[in-house]
């Protein structure tokens, strides 16, 4: 009889000692979620504040690493991006796309603490619309450094990453990566490729035109002219360059003496994800867990605060077009993607219920440890049920361009950005801006509120 | 339950052991030809391969005996531009330095600072008119022009699905009389590689 005393004690020690294994690391999982979100909301603040070195030592106090170490590196190329510290924003994006090859193996551990635990159990890897933004970074970084050929490099990446991504899911019209065909077709015309360039914006039209229904705009009016120059070389009159402010010149970006400057700017925060919770009371919560609760991220737009910008060097001056509406396209990525998340809750919350009724038919007998083990139970899982709301916190809501032909030489730019009532909100200056007849100069820049 | 105590004993050394090897960095001295393939992207094996080839092809070729022959002297070739169309960031620079020094030491064929070398020199020798003596001085105007220049490109198709990928390399070289255009000698190698990446980790 001591023996079988001594074995029953053992069980529940193991037994007690496994949940509050589990209630401590549901603890864990809460809290690393409440560090990143305050975390991450100190390093908006102090890029919007535009102290981008403040910014860079709070993202590595927040010690991203393992499952979140993909945001470390997305957020951190941003940021070195906006800071125009290029060479070093590509390291870190080279790293995220590394990690993005290595990811994309499926780790059963991962898979099974998906649906035993929460999302959060798999490491991030990115969503496939913010996969496809890494590149246009990238590349926009190699634009902005002057190296075109590097530039046309990850134009060919993107290429085999897009075809791979959309292959998954031909139906997804917002992976077609519209925007960064456009600045590829640009990169490409750059380096001299003018059969690539023609064949990427051809494709951006068709991304354009095929993401119109739930982006709201159409065919960038500069990009229908690249187009149409490429396409139709013999004809001479051209459409005025996209943007162009009534009233000023009429100076085709593709004149011979003519270069062109091209502005983009990363307007505003893209969206965050919470969490949304459904629980119901369990009708039999002697047999499963007391809670019955689903966990879904759902979609948190931020506001956008540039509605349009204006680039001149006294004389002549473009308006920018919307090229990127990165909101629209995270909610109709979310859209898509919320049914294989809802399933597997609902599958975890099934699994999480068969354990818990498990675990207290178990204890029935374990008398006065019995109460402690149900609450721990039910308490485990309910803290463990966590929404995945992990994102690429930096990317910006929209990119907005302006293409501003310049006759070759010097120029001082001015940028005023204009909020939605007619506003200025900020200005910019470029002094000493060069331009080449027949090239182009990127440049960039980032305007964000944090409320 | 003396056995079950050295049971968990030698458990928890292995454990310990794995996690120690893995917390640790391992370095190892290799052989430089030896390959190591590890993400299928091009590497050091792609750039030797690249460098015999167009080494062994360059110096076999008959553009030094026919220079030679109708000029009596040796020719001198300039780097050019070697493009990378291909979809990786590749560093030309080795095996073109290969190249160079394998003309270099076979003493059949001069080679001269290139474009983005020359700069520096050229700084120097300006520099050497205010500080250097007489005697040691360099005057400017005396460098030696080349006769061909070096060009090339890397050009890639990849063929990607899923966790595959086949991807074909084409490096191709040409010497090009500064003269009058003429290619006097075009070198080519082509690189085939799969890749399966795994499915599971």
């Amino acid at each position: 009889m001591p023996i079988t005393n001594s074995h029953a004690s053992g069980c529940d020690w193991q037994k007690r000692q496994f949940f509050w294994l589990l209630a401590l690391l549901a603890v864990f999982v809460l809290s690393g979620c409440a560090t990143y979100s305050v975390g991450i909301a100190t390093v908006e603040q102090q890029t919007s504040n535009r102290d981008l070195d403040g910014a860079l030592k709070s993202l590595d106090k927040l010690k991203l690493t393992g499952t979140d170490q993909m945001l470390y590196y997305l957020n951190k190329g941003t940021l070195l991006h906006y800071q125009g510290n290029y060479t070093a924003s590509n390291q870190q994006f080279e790293s995220a796309k590394s990690l993005m090859d290595k990811l994309s193996a499926i780790s059963l551990l991962e898979q099974t603490g998906s649906i035993m635990v929460n999302d959060t159990m798999k490491s991030y890897e990115g969503v496939p619309n913010e996969q496809l933004l890494i590149y246009a970074f990238e590349e926009l970084n190699y634009l902005q450094s002057g190296n075109v050929d590097e530039a046309a490099v990850e134009a060919r990446q993107f290429d085999i990453k897009q075809r791979l991504i959309a292959g998954k899911d031909l139906s997804a019209k917002y992976l077609y990566g519209a925007f960064v065909r456009y600045l590829n077709g640009m990169t490409y015309e750059e380096v001299g490729e003018k059969d690539s360039a023609r064949i990427d914006y051809r494709k951006a039209v068709d991304g354009y035109k095929a993401q119109s229904s739930f982006t709201g705009f159409g065919v960038p009016a500069a990009l229908k002219a690249d187009l149409d120059r490429l396409e139709n070389p013999q004809t001479k009159s051209r459409p005025v360059a996209a943007g162009k402010s009534a009233g000023s010149k009429t100076q085709s970006p593709d004149a011979r003496n003519n270069g062109e400057v091209v502005f983009i700017l990363n307007d505003g925060l893209g969206p965050t994800l919470a969490e949304n919770i459904v629980s119901v009371a369990n009708p039999d919560p002697q047999h499963g867990t007391a809670i019955l609760s689903v966990a879904v991220p759902k979609f948190v737009q931020r506001p956008v605060p540039v509605a349009r910008f204006e680039i001149s060097d006294g004389s002549e001056s473009a308006t920018s077009e919307l090229v990127e509406d990165v909101n629209a396209i995270a909610r109709k990525s979310l859209e898509d993607r919320l049914p294989a998340i809802t399933a597997r809750a609902v599958a975890r919350m099934v699994a999480k219920n068969a354990m818990a009724k498990k675990i207290k038919n178990q204890s029935e007998n374990a008398g006065s440890g019995a109460l402690l083990l149900s609450i721990v139970t039910d308490v485990g899982a309910i803290v463990s049920e966590r929404a995945d709301t992990r994102s690429w916190s930096l990317l910006p809501g929209n990119f907005l361009m302006a293409r501003l032909a310049l006759p070759s030489g010097t120029h001082d730019l001015k940028v005023a950005y204009y909020d939605h009532s007619g506003n200025v909100l900020a200005t910019r200056n470029y002094d000493a801006v060069k331009v080449m007849a027949g090239r182009k100069v990127f440049l960039s820049d980032y305007f964000l509120t944090v409320h | 339950m003396a056995t079950k105590k050295n049971v968990w004993k030698i458990a928890a050394t292995v454990v310990a052991a794995l996690m120690l090897a893995a917390c640790s960095t391992e370095v190892k001295r290799v052989g430089v030809n030896d390959v190591i393939d590890i993400s299928g992207a091009w590497n050091d094996t792609d750039s030797r391969l690249v460098s015999e080839e167009m080494i062994r092809d360059s110096l076999s070729a008959g553009w030094i005996d026919r220079y030679n022959l109708s000029l009596k002297k040796t020719p001198v070739v300039i780097i050019g531009n070697i493009r990378n169309l291909s979809q990786e960031h590749i560093n030309t620079n080795t095996f073109v330095n290969d190249l160079e020094r394998a003309f270099v030491n076979s003493g059949r064929v001069d080679v001269v600072a290139s474009k983005n070398e020359r700069g520096d020199i050229r700084e120097e020798r300006a520099d050497m008119d205010l500080n250097a003596t007489e005697a040691t001085r360099k005057a400017m105007g005396k460098e030696t022009g080349a006769d061909y220049m070096l060009i090339g490109s890397i050009n890639t198709i990849v063929d990607a699905a899923s966790s595959e990928q086949v991807r074909f390399y084409q490096v191709d070289l040409t010497l090009v009389s500064l003269a009058d255009n003429r290619k006097v000698w075009v070198g080519q190698k082509k690189l085939k590689k799969e890749i399966k990446n795994a499915t599971f980790r």
